[in-house]
């Protein structure tokens, strides 16, 4: 039998012939179209922004060139003036103030967290450092208009909307970003590197200083780049506590307007319609176009810290070793010519100061993390006081009212949780089968590496943007009107991309030892990642969810354009308008009357309760699944 | 339990096989005949491309992205790489035993029913005898059968292999694959393993990788040894080990590398 060959496999006969499973080829289908939705999304973003600028720039009364270097924006009255640079100055002034403060405290935070504390304080610190990055932007707005604002126009002279409150705030909304991709890559140097400087006796400090942080400097810079870009995209901060009149000039005590502050403001119908309110896409696509440059140089460095020790750098540290050593070569050779004595170093002379050093050093990074607990404090002690005392059952059962001795949030606590409950429904099958499409599925080709840039960029395309997109797609083009519906799909597409990237984490977690042993057993693909690895990854990808829908209900520039202001009940179909918690805090706030800015407190407490209570149950679901596993 | 069927599998005869990891040559012009139920061993030192041969017997290396595979592999008439044959109806007829064992985080019985029940056996009774009829052949029923409910990581790592070994069984496969079986065990459940597989040669066709010369000396009747993706010398293991016909296999045996 050895060596005979029988080619009846030519004539048609061939035992290991492929079975065709329809449904398995049919789920394939479908969870490709869910990868793929990616490039539906993204061109929806891009058709509504160049759709609705073209139509401005069509206008006889705009000039692209006057647009983009005109002075003067005043875009409502009788002569309109379209010159974005007020934006621009205004976008440039509290994003880079914003930057300038959370920069230095996020860094000294960072590495007080990584080189210098304790167990204790370290674990301490890292809830409250995620608390802060919990708390919906509307809040920080809340806090930055109605507590820090009097504070700089009491001491500083500042005019009623200025800069620098939503500066200082905004500060300390991003500080949590740098602060946690700063500390991951200060803890991923070497220990080695530490070892190495230490032993040479190098203080703590010292070490911590010249050797961690250059070290880390790629992710440094690129937590500062994710910062910036969050900054550069945010809304509720500067809609509330900035101003909505336009001005050139870099004055933080000043009011200004941001990009994002001037579409809020057409969404809000502060503006007649017209030519104003097709600006406002015009608006959106220059900002758009900013934080996706930003989002890219981000990108770049963090591909540079993934490449770290590859050819290309440690050719160039050769390089340049080779050229300090010729430089300083000559020079030795000289001194050591006239002068054999080398001199004794004598380290006893300057360890007194070296360890005061440290030691002030350590006090000072040890302030940055204290400022950012201060501020939590600050801002939640400040809410309670105005808030709490109009808690009560009337306030959880009645309806919105312009009395505000009588007004209540029933309907508006029912239209965030039909708000989220629908997001959920659309976006959850759409996000784990796109997640399961890339993560089991997906060939390593063109295709495939274009889903994942699209997907990358769409978690960092500012909320306010979607908000446009959803006016366009959902309300107008689809026809759904300004109702819950729209809204839910609004939302979804915005979430989409953070429950895609943890699902796709939590599959990556399976051991590949499973898929192996399936796979040897002769089970397919889909049997294999049905049976092996989803099971396994439900938890993770519940908790991904909770938490992206908990960012979700706090989140107003998506459904500025969509929520209801006049609705006065809960919405009965997916067709109604809806009132949803953030909304009403936003208009509650502006409004001139104290009693309803105390409202506007009451509600934010609402909200945070129903945060902390999803963000708890997706604590509960990872510590119940990590006791579980046997893995 | 119905007889097996006896047709003649044949054996299976590698021609010129050529695996390529990407621009890497892994296996180079390969050629040899693995025969019926005796036990084939491939040796040599790490990285000779033992295991990426191994793999291509039941195409689990085309899992790996950028492997490409040229050349014959002729089993039952039909030659295995050849793209109408699909890779998973040929893994439920070439089963494969991992280095490090690898049981679901599942019962015993589960583990041991998965394979049976995606290909098509949904009897309870049918079921409950494949499994006992598994556990035995890899005998290691006497141990678990009090406990066929309980987790399968429950058990030692002897004890995880043998229970792959028998969910490998259970798919009725006419040859067996182990890649360096006992590497991750110790020496009691080593010789546990080693004894099962000589009663695995009745019925089924063996072919193991193995690090270890002595293992292979002991186990198997055919021996091949690689040497950077080359087939260096293949024969009966007695010839190979005391009658070595190549200058390297004589090194090799001699300890003089690897």
């Amino acid at each position: 039998m050895l060596g005979k060959v029988n080619r009846a496999y030519l004539n048609g006969d061939n035992p290991f012939r492929k079975k065709v499973d329809l449904k398995e080829g049919l789920i394939v289908r479908l969870i490709f179209i869910a990868a793929s939705l990616a490039i539906i999304v993204s061109l929806a973003i891009l058709y509504t922004l160049v759709d609705g600028s073209i139509e401005f720039f069509l206008s006889p009364k705009v000039s692209i060139l006057q647009f983009f270097t005109g002075t003067k924006w005043t875009p409502s009255g009788t002569d309109p003036s379209f010159g974005i640079l007020p934006l621009l100055s205004g976008t440039v002034l509290i994003a880079g103030g914003s930057i300038l403060i959370a920069t230095p405290l996020g860094v000294g935070a960072a590495l007080y967290l990584t080189q210098f504390a304790n167990k204790k304080i370290s674990s301490m610190a890292k809830p409250i450092i995620e608390l802060l990055a919990g708390i919906p932007s509307i809040v920080y707005g809340f806090f930055a208009l109605i507590t820090i604002s009097p504070i700089l126009r009491e001491y500083f002279g500042a005019s009623y909307f200025n800069a620098a409150s939503a500066i200082i705030v905004m500060a300390v909304m991003i500080l949590p970003i740098i602060v946690s991709v700063s500390d991951d890559s200060m803890r991923a140097v070497p220990r080695e590197l530490k070892e190495g400087s230490l032993a040479m006796g190098a203080t703590k400090w010292e070490t911590a200083i010249k050797v961690v942080m250059p070290a880390a400097s790629s992710g440094i810079i690129a937590s500062i780049l994710l910062g910036l870009a969050r900054a550069l995209g945010e809304t509720m901060v500067v809609a509330l506590a900035a101003g909505n009149v336009a001005r050139l000039t870099l004055n933080p005590l000043s009011q200004v307007q941001t990009m994002t502050a001037y579409i809020a403001q057409v969404a809000t119908g502060d503006i007649p319609p017209g030519l104003a309110v097709s600006a406002a896409f015009a608006v959106g696509l220059v900002l758009f176009a900013i934080t996706y440059i930003i989002n890219y140089l981000a990108g770049l460095v963090v591909i540079r810290i993934q490449n770290a020790g590859g050819t290309a750098s440690n050719k160039n540290k050769k390089l340049n070793i080779k050229k300090a050593f010729n430089k300083s070569n000559t020079k030795l050779t000289s001194t050591l010519k006239n002068n054999l004595e080398v001199k004794k170093i004598q380290s006893e002379n300057t360890l007194g100061f070296r360890h005061k050093k440290g030691k002030l050093g350590v006090v000072l990074v040890a302030s940055c993390l204290a400022v950012a607990i201060i501020f939590l404090g600050f801002l939640m002690f400040s809410i309670l006081e105005q808030g709490m005392s109009g808690i009560n059952i009337n306030f959880l059962t009645s309806y919105p009212s312009s009395n505000p001795r009588i007004a209540g949030i029933y309907p508006v606590i029912i239209g965030s949780i039909y708000l989220i409950g629908l997001s959920m429904i659309f976006s959850l099958p759409v996000s784990v089968g796109a997640a399961v499409y890339l993560t089991e599925f997906a060939k390593d080709n063109a295709y495939t590496r274009v889903l994942r840039r699209l997907i990358q960029n769409l978690a960092g395309v500012p909320s306010i943007v979607f908000g446009l997109v959803g006016l366009i797609v959902f309300v107008r083009i689809f026809g759904f009107g300004t109702s819950v519906l729209s809204g839910s799909l609004t939302l979804s597409l915005m979430i989409m991309p953070i429950i895609i990237v943890t699902t796709e984490e939590a599959l990556k977690g399976i051991p590949k030892s499973f898929r192996e042993a399936a796979r040897g057993l002769g089970a397919t693909k889909w049997q294999t990642v049905r049976h092996h690895v989803i099971p396994y990854a439900l938890p993770g990808t519940l908790t991904g969810t909770i938490l992206a829908l908990s960012r979700a209900i706090g989140e107003t520039a998506p459904i500025l354009f969509i929520a209801s202001v006049f609705a006065k009940t809960a919405p009965d179909s997916i067709f109604d308008g809806f009132l949803a918690l953030p909304v009403t805090i936003f208009f509650w706030t502006r409004h001139p009357k104290v009693e309803f800015q105390n409202l506007a407190a009451s509600t934010i407490i609402i909200l945070l309760i129903i945060l902390f209570t999803l963000n708890l149950f997706a604590i509960i679901i990872r510590q119940r699944s990590q006791a579980n596993r046997d893995w | 339990m119905e007889s097996k069927e006896k047709m003649d599998n044949g054996a299976l005869v590698i021609s010129n096989l050529n695996v390529y990891y990407s621009d890497i040559l892994a296996v180079n012009k390969v050629s040899l005949s693995i025969p019926k139920n005796k036990v084939t061993s491939f040796i040599g030192p790490s990285g000779c491309g033992k295991s990426t041969l191994l793999r291509a017997l039941n195409r689990m290396n085309e899992e790996i992205i950028g492997c490409r595979m040229e050349g014959e592999i002729i089993w039952k008439g039909i030659n295995i790489l050849d793209s109408k044959v699909d890779p998973v109806a040929l893994r439920s007829k070439i089963g494969m035993v991992f280095q490090k064992p690898n049981p679901f985080p599942r019962s015993i019985y589960d583990n041991i029913a998965y394979g049976p029940r995606i290909h098509g056996i949904k009897n309870k009774d049918d079921l409950d005898n494949i499994v006992e009829k598994s556990l035995k052949d890899a005998a290691i029923w006497d141990e678990v059968s009090e406990r066929l409910n309980e987790s399968a990581m429950g058990l030692s790592g002897g004890q995880q292999q043998r229970l792959c070994i028998a969910r490998a069984l259970a798919i009725q496969p006419d040859i067996i694959l182990m890649d360096e079986p006992c590497s991750a065990l110790d020496p009691i459940a080593t010789t546990k393993i080693e004894d099962l597989i000589d009663e695995l040669k009745k019925d089924y066709t063996v072919v193991i990788v193995t690090h270890n010369m002595q293992q292979a000396a002991r186990i198997s009747d055919f021996t091949g040894l690689m040497y950077l993706g080359e087939l260096v010398e293949f024969g009966e293991t007695q010839q190979i080990f005391e009658n070595p016909k190549n200058e390297l296999t004589e090194k090799y045996i001699m300890g003089r590398f690897g």
